[in-house]
Formats: structure tokens, C-alpha cells, sequence
């Protein structure tokens, strides 16, 4: 019985499984993924919009079914599973690549010195065993000498030497100041000791208001050596033509100030024009205590007042 | 060009009150015409209140001098006498000291002042004393500060210096383009 008949005409029923198109599909098997790159056919997209849609992800879906059905197979209790290859398309990366971190603060010498950094086998041959031990850690060679039976003993050594110790002290020293760098350096990596800045301008801004803050406003104040100016003052001057009278006088006041004695010819010091001076006939009077104490004096019982509270 | 603030004149009359003493006053206070003290960049000028006046309406770049230049301060805030300040000086100073012929070209040079070109001194001249050096002919030449007291120096080797050199009318010449 001849049955190819049929099987054409069935097989013109059904769509082929192999998909022709002009750019050929772009299939990654491990993503499971086709991407037709074939531009659109117009007339065919605008006649009838969901069978051209259905009629290409068929296609796609065809080739992707093909190619799977190519895959090697594994058995399983829930039948045959396709192997999926590695994927080839390239993903972008989802999260930024990570910062490079800071240098250290021997690396940045290094760098600025030119010096090439070699890497340090963590293996050292031992000649007395004949093995590679490791350069430090469990039975590492740097525990040597602490842990050999006999050492020699330096001449203008201590009677309480102990070599063991000795190596032993130095070994962990080298440890603490490393782990002391270690701590340095990632203080330095976070970026130049922020809060002590911080604290440094709080310190800064309350020494400026305290020194405004007395009576004249810091102006009378003594100055320390080495104090800084104030930041953020503003200077004032005098306008250039103000009354040059003025000017006379401060200047003047400022010279009498200056001098210890005063320079200034006497015009106020009371008195006037009298050939007396009463200020002074006053003081000279009252022997000092001014001219209240000397209309007391005027009264009778002024001077009895006095000796009263001086027996008290 | 603005006055002098309070820490400014305490320099310049310090300076000034080394030379002339409580003569300062008549500077300040003068009967004839009212006079004022005025910085312009660095410099101290020594005007009269109308001439300050006038140089109020020039642009402070554009001024390049008004009245005397008394001198200037230094960046570090002292004040330095310039020689310009001679006439005022010479005219109120309280210790005088004047040089003998030969010894004026030294000094107009520069030079310190020896006991040997000393010709007269102000009796009583104290120790690091600002004075005004005249020459013989009563013309003033400059001005400095003594090394040591007048009674001081009568033991002093003429070679001792006897007034150390600030300022002398040479400058006009050798600082011609810094001096106003």
C-alpha cells in the first residue's frame, strides 16, 4: 500500500518545521530565546494584524522547538530533559560595577615610587625537611626559631634571655602594628576623619561667638598671642569725608592714651577760667574724699559719725 | 583713600611721637588750616582738609599721590617713615643731631652716622631715640635712631656708629619710583 499520497497531502496540511526566512532567526538556546531581526512586511502587518502576529511567533517558536529537540538529552524519572548549552547573548550587568578600593597607604607609595609589587609564593622550600612549608600560620616557618630546641644566645645578652620569647614578642608586634595599619587604612578610606572636622568647626564657631560676647563686644578685649583674626568680620571704616573736626579729636584722645601722660592741653577739666582750679582746691580740701565728705564736715556732728564706726 | 583706623594711627603716631614727641599736638591740631591723616593703598598721606576734599572725587586707582606721603605700612601691618616726611619732622623734632661736611655724603648714601662726622647732638639724647639729622648749616638731612646715649658716646672709638641710618633726602633720588 502506498501511502506517500496521503502523507503529502497531509504534510501540506501541516506547516513545515523547518522556518525560511530572508535574515536567518537569531536563537539562544541556553535563554531559551529567538530574535527575529527580519524587517516587518507591510502589506501583510496592516490586512490582518493578529494572524501576522501569530503567524511569527510561530515561526519563532518553531525554530526554537527545532533547535531544542536538537539538544542532547538526559533521562529522568519525568522523561527525556533537553540539555541547554550555556547562553550566548550578552546581558547587560544589573547592578554598577563595584568602586575600586582606595589604596592603601603603601600601595599609593609604591605607585608614586614606581615600585613593581611581586607576588609572595605563601610556600618556602625547608631545607632541613625537604618540603614546602608555609610561610606562616599552622607549623609556619615564621614560628622558626621559637620553636627550635637550641638558639643561639647573643654575648651581651641578659641572664633572663629568653630567645623564644624574644622571637615570640617581635612576631606579634609585627602583627599588631599590621592590623594597626590595616585600621588606619580603612579610616583613610572612609575619607579624611569627617567628624573631627566636624568637631574642629563647632569648636571654631563657639570660640568666635564667645569672643564677641563680652561687654564690648570683644572690642576691649586682651589679645592672646597668636590669636587669630576673627573670619567673617566685616571692616568698617570711617567715611572719607567726615568732619575733619572729629577726626581732631579722636585723634587727639587717641594721643593722650598713648602717652602716659596726657598731652592734651586741659580745656575740660573743669574750673574754667578761674585763676582757682576747684577741682583740684576741692580734692586738696577734702584731702582726697571729695566734696560730699566735705559738706558732712560742714555739719557738727560729722566727725563723731566717723569715730562711731571706726570703733566698731 | 579712607582715614586711619584706631590700630593704624596708634602705629603712625607711635612712629611719629618717636621723632617729635608731644609736638605730635601740632600736626593734629594746627591753628592755621585743619590737616588730616589719609591711607591710600598702603600709603599715609599727610593732607589738608580742602585738598582731601578735592581728592575725594578721584577714583582710587587714579590717585597716585594727595598731600605728603608720610610713609607706608608694611604688609605685615608696621608702619615705615619715608623721608618725605623730613619737612614736618625736621620742623617739630625733639632731638637733633647734626653731621660735620664730611660726613654728609656718607650718610646721603646711606650710611650709618660715625662718631667721627659727629659735629653736635641734643643734650640728654637718650638710648634708641629717634632724631633728625641736620648738616652743619642747619639743613636737614635725613633721620635715624641713636645706638646710645648722649653721654655714652664720649667713650665710643670715632669709627662707632652713633646714629643708625632710616631715612635720608639721598632717596629721593635712588627710590624715585616707590618713595610718594
Amino acid at each position: 500500500m502506498d501511502v506517500s499520497g496521503i502523507l503529502a497531502v497531509q504534510a501540506q496540511k501541516q506547516k513545515s518545521i523547518q522556518v525560511e526566512k530572508d535574515i536567518p532567526l537569531d536563537i539562544d538556546v541556553g535563554f531559551l530565546t529567538v530574535t527575529d531581526l527580519n524587517p516587518i512586511d507591510k502589506e501583510s502587518y496592516e490586512e490582518n494584524l493578529e494572524a501576522f502576529l501569530q503567524s511569527t511567533a510561530r515561526d519563532g517558536v518553531q525554530a526554537l522547538l527545532t533547535s531544542l529537540f536538537a539538544l542532547p538529552t538526559k533521562s529522568s524519572p519525568d522523561g527525556p530533559l533537553a540539555q541547554l548549552p550555556p547562553p550566548t547573548t550578552q546581558l547587560p550587568r544589573a547592578k554598577p560595577l563595584p568602586k575600586p578600593k582606595p589604596p592603601t597607604k603603601w600601595e599609593k607609595f609604591a605607585k608614586a615610587k614606581g615600585i613593581q609589587q611581586t607576588k609572595r609564593e605563601k610556600k618556602v622550600w625547608d631545607e632541613e625537611r625537604q618540603e614546602w612549608v608555609d610561610r606562616w600560620g599552622w607549623k609556619g616557618k615564621n614560628k622558626e626559631v621559637e620553636a627550635q630546641w637550641i638558639t643561639e644566645v647573643p654575648a651581651n645578652a641578659d641572664i633572663d634571655f629568653d630567645p623564644a620569647k624574644e622571637a615570640r614578642d617581635a612576631r606579634k608586634a609585627r602583627v599588631a602594628k599590621n592590623e594597626r595599619q590595616r585600621l588606619q587604612n580603612q579610616a583613610r578610606a572612609q575619607g579624611g576623619n569627617a567628624e573631627r572636622e566636624e568637631r574642629k568647626k563647632d569648636i571654631e564657631r563657639t570660640l568666635a561667638t564667645s569672643r564677641v560676647s563680652t561687654a564690648s563686644m570683644g572690642k576691649f578685649d586682651k589679645k592672646l598671642d597668636g590669636e587669630k583674626k576673627l573670619r567673617g568680620v566685616k571692616r568698617k571704616f570711617e567715611p572719607t569725608e567726615n568732619s575733619v573736626e572729629n577726626e581732631k579729636n579722636a585723634n587727639l584722645a587717641l594721643l593722650s592714651k598713648l602717652g602716659g601722660e596726657s598731652n592734651r592741653p586741659r580745656r575740660d577739666t573743669g574750673g574754667g577760667d578761674d585763676v582757682v582750679n576747684v577741682r583740684k582746691a576741692v580734692r586738696f580740701a577734702s584731702k582726697g574724699q571729695g566734696s560730699a565728705s566735705l559738706a558732712r564736715k560742714g555739719g557738727s556732728d560729722g566727725k563723731d559719725r566717723r569715730k562711731g564706726k571706726f570703733k566698731r | 583713600m579712607r582715614p586711619l583706623t584706631e590700630d593704624e594711627s596708634k602705629a603712625v603716631f607711635s612712629k611719629l611721637a618717636n621723632y617729635i614727641g608731644k609736638n605730635l599736638i601740632h600736626l593734629i591740631d594746627r591753628p592755621d588750616e585743619p590737616y588730616c591723616f589719609r591711607l591710600q593703598k598702603d600709603r599715609v598721606y599727610y593732607v589738608s582738609e580742602s585738598s582731601m576734599r578735592l581728592g575725594i572725587s578721584v577714583a582710587r586707582p587714579n590717585l597716585v599721590s594727595i598731600g605728603t606721603c608720610f610713609g607706608k605700612f608694611s604688609k605685615s601691618g608696621k608702619f615705615k617713615l619715608h623721608i618725605t616726611s623730613l619737612d614736618h619732622l625736621a620742623q617739630y623734632a625733639k632731638y637733633k643731631i647734626w653731621i660735620k661736611p664730611n660726613g654728609e655724603m656718607p650718610f646721603l648714601y646711606g650710611n650709618h652716622v660715625l662718631k667721627a662726622h659727629l659735629g653736635r647732638i641734643t643734650e640728654d639724647t637718650p638710648e634708641h631715640q629717634g632724631v633728625v639729622v641736620y648738616s652743619m648749616n642747619d639743613v636737614p638731612l635725613g633721620f635715624g635712631v641713636t645706638s646710645r646715649a648722649t653721654v655714652d658716646t664720649k667713650k665710643l672709638d670715632p669709627t662707632a656708629i652713633i646714629v643708625f641710618h632710616q631715612a635720608d633726602v639721598g632717596e629721593y633720588l635712588r627710590d624715585e619710583d616707590t618713595l610718594f
